[in-house]
């Protein structure tokens, strides 16, 4: 645990990337299940 | 409404009320009362944030919306798992690390007291008028449905949420959410195992149907600022309003604020993040089956019964014209929908075509009821409450409209607790009573719970004579949504300074307002982008001012 001092500038925090490819890939799996609902459906 | 029905409906009133009261003993401060100690668990918070987006709006307006416009407001949220995961590493540990009530406590302490009362006063002017509406909502469908009295519905929601948010705090108002988020999803589940029993075709079959009709296309990749819903203004907008949403609006703000840590308010995001989509989709996509039902089953003309009654009474002959033209397409439609199993062909041609004389008849028909009543019938809000009314078994009516109930007061709560907290921490202890003792403030702080509380029931009982207000409101609000994003995003800048962030802030909300009267066509989702950035840009430029802490992280 650290705690940054009070006038450091924000900086992204480790994690952040593998955070952000896991949130995509979730997403990526719900959009590609829209995405075949419209190609399979929605023409 | 069945006897059975209404057991249901009290005994989860009784539940709700009594459990989330019981698990408030101990709240003895002004912490424990807004803040809960910090002491929730990421997945209380996490179910508390997604009870709190989700109103009885989205049980009844974004079902209904599904059934006539299809999968197409699913885009709203495309940018909500990205705002999460930037929240999650920029505002969420600025603002849990700096050991505040309200967001807009923050701000002073980096820029100045005026910049805190300005974005405080904005936040409890429309939200203490949507906590009105968000009351009212239910209780206009449910009086025309069910012919409940419009106060019943308005007392049957608001007593027992002041209530528990009075007495309990942001402890009763979580474990609440964590209730009604599950009675929520267990009835959207419900409700699509009937839909599926009762339509007589196969899923595959229903959703060829739907497709047919134009329901089917969730993604729309046109670049067309003018229109509401595409990809782009999903992505780009709407990460843009959530991240306002989610980041400065103390209602989701103070939710996060009661995690053990800052790893814990970051992973509670992180389940909207990961939820959200797939639970709006399946909210639109109960619409689309309501919609299928109804293409096997005659569905009204109107589904507002009142509107209806009125439009039948006032104008007999144009009534009678239209239920007929609605009669011979639904009748047509009906019966070639078994037979567009295939792609292309004749057969789906002229379904096409009487699905569209159908939409055609309906908007006459609106537009009729709208020159006879006076008022927007809004009959989009009351398809799925006539589907329940009219084909739910026993029992599971009752659990639909208790969820219902459970959506408006999971959002009203929050609402009521957030307004409470900015109006006790952002003003009367910062204005009238700084050196006051604990008790005393938890006895205003509850005091304020009651009185926004009555507030909002009051706006609700007149929200049709307020309805022009409000919508001034709601626009108003839209102006400053992206500028008050465009403050914490300077807040978060070393360079920027309080006079700039304030001249920012209101150049901000000027710069939306003239787009929103000069270039009304511009969707709303643009005026978040547009305000954030003009405030970001300006504080930027203008440095001005003092400059107090930058930043008070807390760590992962």
């Amino acid at each position: 645990m650290t705690e940054p001092s009070s006038t450091e500038p924000p900086s992204p925090r480790p994690g952040f990337l593998a955070t952000l490819v896991r949130v995509l890939l979730v997403q990526a799996i719900a959009l590609g299940a829209l995405a075949l609902l419209q190609y399979r459906y929605g023409r | 409404m069945r006897w059975l029905d209404w057991v249901v409906i009290v005994a989860w009133l009784v539940f709700v009320v009594g459990d989330s009261l019981r698990r408030t003993r101990g709240t003895t401060g002004l912490t424990g009362y807004f803040l809960a100690n910090r002491s929730l668990p990421w997945w209380a918070v996490g179910l508390s944030v997604m009870a709190t987006q989700l109103s009885a709006i989205t049980m009844i307006g974004t079902t209904g919306q599904g059934a006539t416009d299809g999968l197409r407001f699913v885009q709203f949220y495309f940018g909500l798992p990205l705002a999460m995961v930037i929240l999650g590493v920029t505002l969420v540990p600025f603002l849990h690390g700096a050991r505040v009530f309200t967001a807009y406590e923050y701000l002073e302490r980096r820029f100045d007291a005026k910049t805190r009362a300005l974005t405080a006063f904005l936040f409890l002017c429309s939200r203490g008028l949507s906590c009105g509406t968000i009351i009212a909502a239910p209780a206009v469908v449910f009086a025309g449905i069910f012919g409940w009295d419009l106060r019943f519905t308005v007392a049957l929601i608001g007593i027992p949420t002041v209530l528990y948010t009075m007495i309990g705090g942001v402890q009763a108002v979580a474990w609440a959410d964590v209730k009604q988020m599950v009675i929520i999803t267990g009835s959207l589940l419900a409700i699509v195992v009937v839909l599926l029993l009762r339509i007589p075709v196969t899923p595959d079959e229903a959703l060829v149907v739907a497709g047919t009709a134009g329901r089917m296309q969730p993604f729309d990749w046109s670049f067309d600022v003018t229109k509401t819903y595409t990809v782009w203004s999903g992505l780009i907008g709407g990460t843009f309003l959530m991240l306002s949403y989610f980041g400065t609006d103390q209602s989701q703000v103070q939710r996060y604020l009661t995690a053990k840590s800052v790893a814990e308010a970051r992973t509670s995001l992180l389940m909207s993040a990961y939820w959200k989509i797939p639970l709006q989709a399946l909210v639109l996509l109960i619409g689309v089956l309501v919609f299928v039902f109804y293409v096997f089953n005659r569905p009204p003309m109107l589904f507002n019964p009142a509107h209806d009654a009125r439009v039948r009474e006032a104008e007999p002959a144009a009534y009678r014209d239209l239920q007929t033209r609605h009669e011979v397409a639904w009748g047509l439609r009906r019966q070639l929908a078994p037979a567009i199993g295939g792609r292309g062909g004749w057969a789906v041609e002229t379904f096409r075509k009487a699905d569209s004389a159908l939409v055609t008849t309906r908007t006459e028909a609106l537009a009729l009821a709208g020159r006879v009543t006076g008022e927007n019938s809004r009959d989009v809000n009351y398809i799925i409450p006539h589907f329940v009314r009219t084909q739910l078994p026993v029992g599971l009516a009752g659990l639909f409209i208790a969820a219902i109930l459970a959506a408006a007061m999971s959002a009203v709560s929050a609402e009521l607790n957030s307004l409470a907290s900015a109006t006790v921490i952002d003003f009367y202890r910062r204005w009238v009573r700084p050196e006051a003792t604990d008790a005393h403030f938890l006895a205003v702080s509850r005091g304020a719970t009651a009185l926004w509380g009555l507030a909002a029931c009051v706006v609700a009982t007149y929200a049709a004579s307020l309805g022009s207000l409000i919508e001034v409101v709601n626009r108003f609000g839209s102006f400053f949504y992206g500028s008050i994003l465009g403050v914490f995003l300077l807040a978060m800048a070393p360079w920027a300074r309080a006079g700039g962030a304030f001249v920012g802030l209101i150049a901000g909300m000027t710069v939306v307002g003239l787009v929103s009267f000069g270039a009304p066509q511009v969707s709303f989702l643009w005026h978040n982008v547009i305000g954030a950035v003009t405030v970001v840009l300006v504080g930027s430029v203008l440095r001005v001012g003092a400059s107090g802490t930058v930043a008070k992280a807390g760590a992962a």
